[in-house]
């Protein structure tokens, strides 16, 4: 999980990643953001995040984009 | 070429706006619905829904039968792959399992190519070879060539961009694995063909209404009274401003040349009010006729004039089309393994903002150009499509510059005085973008919009002007209040009230009063019998 708040920190500073529960449907994050992450994300958990992934119900919080990379990782 | 709703002959139902659809079809279809039992409501659908296209489109049907067939066929094909991958990984080494899914991934890539590649070629075939050729008959003039290409003529079937899109977004959804390959073709070809959606959309995912569909709901109070208020006020939009308004948009974009750029200014102002009032009505219909029967179709428009910014107007209007683009376009191509390639680099050198602006510039470009070509033929749609892309990059590449300069004139965005600026502002950006979406072309769009600056001086809009525009002050003044109450409507709605619900939950005399009212206004105010021409609900075109 550190290794996630880490990645999001580098992309946008000033949010609270611990707390936040609406990072896509409260528009803190942007389609730029995540086409950022996206490849970090993938580097650093070893796995391949499809396009259909990228829904806002995986990226809506740093703890449904963890559960979304752990399901990937044990899928792969 | 024709683009013109093709009615079967003696029929007179063109579309979910005419009397005989309101008045015949619906009534006679809900009928028959409701005295049925509830494990037949399903065919009585079915029958509907092909005789619905039937009376509007005649025998270009076979165009939707096969589109369904076409479904239905490669959905269990690629199926079949992904059985047939989970079995011999069931069975494999470890080593071997990247060996096999490369293998499959190869396998299913073909299949749904293919796919893609007849059914979106079969609507860019029937849409674009007229335009394609004309282009190079152009360019053999230009070269002095006598050679020149004969242009084929193509009846297009009503809807075919919509339902293409469907069933594009069905095979997509079958290749990732979100939905399994349906085996049942009747229920395809109801998700497909679903009759008050097939003219205008929405365009709907699988998952969000192919169920519902097959498993419609007896009719109940609450559905009936909420759906057929929905109905009335699609009605209303549609009858009393966007037909009223009809007249006068068609003669200005036609005789553009004489006209004064004022005239031209307010008659782009007034289309963009016709076509939202056309379209937003339709689905208002389309979304209630379903309300009725239980099923809940995704929406369309979500007050998009209060828009801020260009990219939150499209998130606004014609939503499904932008997140069918959104999901099938724009991040398959940024995640494509180039592009995040890109990114990585990028961000490395030109940081956080810019870096991912690169593989998202050309994404946005794909997705822009799509939306352009989707509309309609003629190089002014793609220029409209271009044209937002455009707006759409350069707010994203402005905006550190913008939120910098903000704060150092200690601007607060969220005032509301800076707030009302803003939605103006957007407003401007897409009544210009409308100008040349319903130009008669690239060339008379320019040639519009240069008249506006050029030929300035906004005469008086006497009698005599607006007789000659087709309407006098009393469409007018009914334009002006019936866009007033869309208008309240819409800001309750921005403060998150649910208006229809708040409305069902007053006293009976209220509830009546105001469907009465909205009744005997559409029959007092609509612009319709002598003097009228009923419009073709504008989107259906495309």
């Amino acid at each position: 999980m550190e290794k996630l708040l880490e990645i999001l920190r580098d992309i946008q500073p000033d949010i609270d990643y611990e707390t936040c529960e609406d990072l896509i449907d409260g528009h803190l994050l942007d389609s730029l953001s995540i086409i950022a992450m996206i490849a970090d994300l993938e580097d650093a958990f070893d796995v391949t995040i499809p396009a259909v992934e990228i829904v806002p119900e995986n990226f809506n919080s740093a703890a449904r984009m963890y559960a979304m990379l752990t399901r990937l990782q044990e899928e792969d | 070429m024709s683009f013109a709703l093709i009615s079967a002959a003696g029929s007179k139902l063109t579309s979910c706006f005419s009397a005989e659809y309101l008045f015949v079809f619906l009534p006679v279809f809900l009928f028959a619905y409701s005295i049925v039992p509830d494990r037949w409501k399903k065919y009585v659908l079915i029958t509907a829904s092909c005789l619905f296209y039937c009376l509007v489109s005649g025998k270009l049907i076979v165009y939707l039968l096969l589109t369904a067939a076409l479904m239905h066929w490669f959905g269990i094909w690629l199926d079949r792959l992904q059985t047939q991958m989970k079995d011999r990984l069931s069975l494999a080494e470890k080593e071997e399992r990247k060996a096999i899914k490369n293998n499959f991934a190869a396998k299913k890539r073909s299949v749904i190519t293919l796919a893609a590649m007849l059914q979106l070629g079969t609507l860019l075939t029937l849409k674009y070879t007229g335009f394609f050729l004309t282009n190079i008959n152009t360019l053999l003039s230009a070269l002095h060539s006598t050679a020149q290409f004969e242009i084929p003529s193509f009846l297009i079937p009503v809807g075919l961009s919509f339902f293409s899109l469907q069933a594009v977004s069905y095979l997509l959804d079958v290749y990732r694995g979100v939905i399994p390959a349906d085996d049942n073709l009747p229920r395809l070809l109801l998700f497909l063909g679903f009759f008050p959606q097939i003219v205008e959309g929405p365009i709907c995912r699988y998952r969000q209404t192919a169920d519902a569909l097959w498993n419609p709901q007896p009719i109940r109070y609450d559905n009936l009274t909420h759906g057929l208020t929905r109905i009335a006020w699609g009605v209303m939009k549609k009858i009393v401003v966007a037909d009223r308004l009809d007249p006068l948009v068609k003669k200005v974009f036609t005789d553009y040349a004489s006209f004064d750029g004022g005239v031209i200014a307010l008659a782009a102002v007034f289309y963009t009010v016709q076509l939202y009032m056309d379209f937003s009505g339709a689905m208002d219909v389309v979304i209630g006729t379903a309300q009725i029967i239980g099923v809940a179709l995704p929406e369309n428009f979500k007050r998009p004039f209060f828009s801020k910014t260009i990219s939150e107007f499209w998130t606004r209007w014609h939503i499904t089309l932008g997140a069918w683009f959104r999901d099938y376009v724009f991040y398959p191509v940024t995640t494509a393994a180039p592009m995040k390639k890109l990114t990585t680099r990028a961000r490395k050198k030109l940081g956080n903002h810019y870096g991912p602006l690169l593989a998202g510039g050309i994404a946005l470009f794909c997705v822009w150009l799509g939306n352009g070509v989707w509309h309609g033929v003629g190089w002014h749609f793609i220029f409209f499509g271009l044209y937002h892309f455009a707006l759409i990059y350069s707010g994203n590449l402005l905006s550190p510059l913008t939120k910098r300069a903000g704060s150092l004139l200690h601007i607060d965005p969220e005032r509301i005085a800076f707030r009302w600026l803003r939605i103006l502002r957007t407003t401007v950006l897409v009544v210009i973008g409308e100008l040349f979406f319903r130009a008669n072309g690239l060339w008379a769009g320019l040639a519009m919009f240069k008249a506006i600056f050029t030929r300035f001086s906004l005469p008086a809009l006497n009698a005599e002007l607006l007789s000659g525009l087709g309407v006098d002050w009393q469409d007018l003044l009914i334009v002006g209040v019936t866009v007033g109450i869309v208008f309240t409507v819409s800001v309750i709605q921005e403060k998150g009230v649910r208006v229809c619900d708040a409305l069902y939950r007053k006293p009976t005399v209220i509830r009546w009063g105001t469907l009465y009212a909205l009744l005997l206004f559409i029959i007092v105010f609509g612009a319709y019998g002598n003097g009228y021409t009923p419009v073709d609900p504008l989107y259906a075109q495309y």
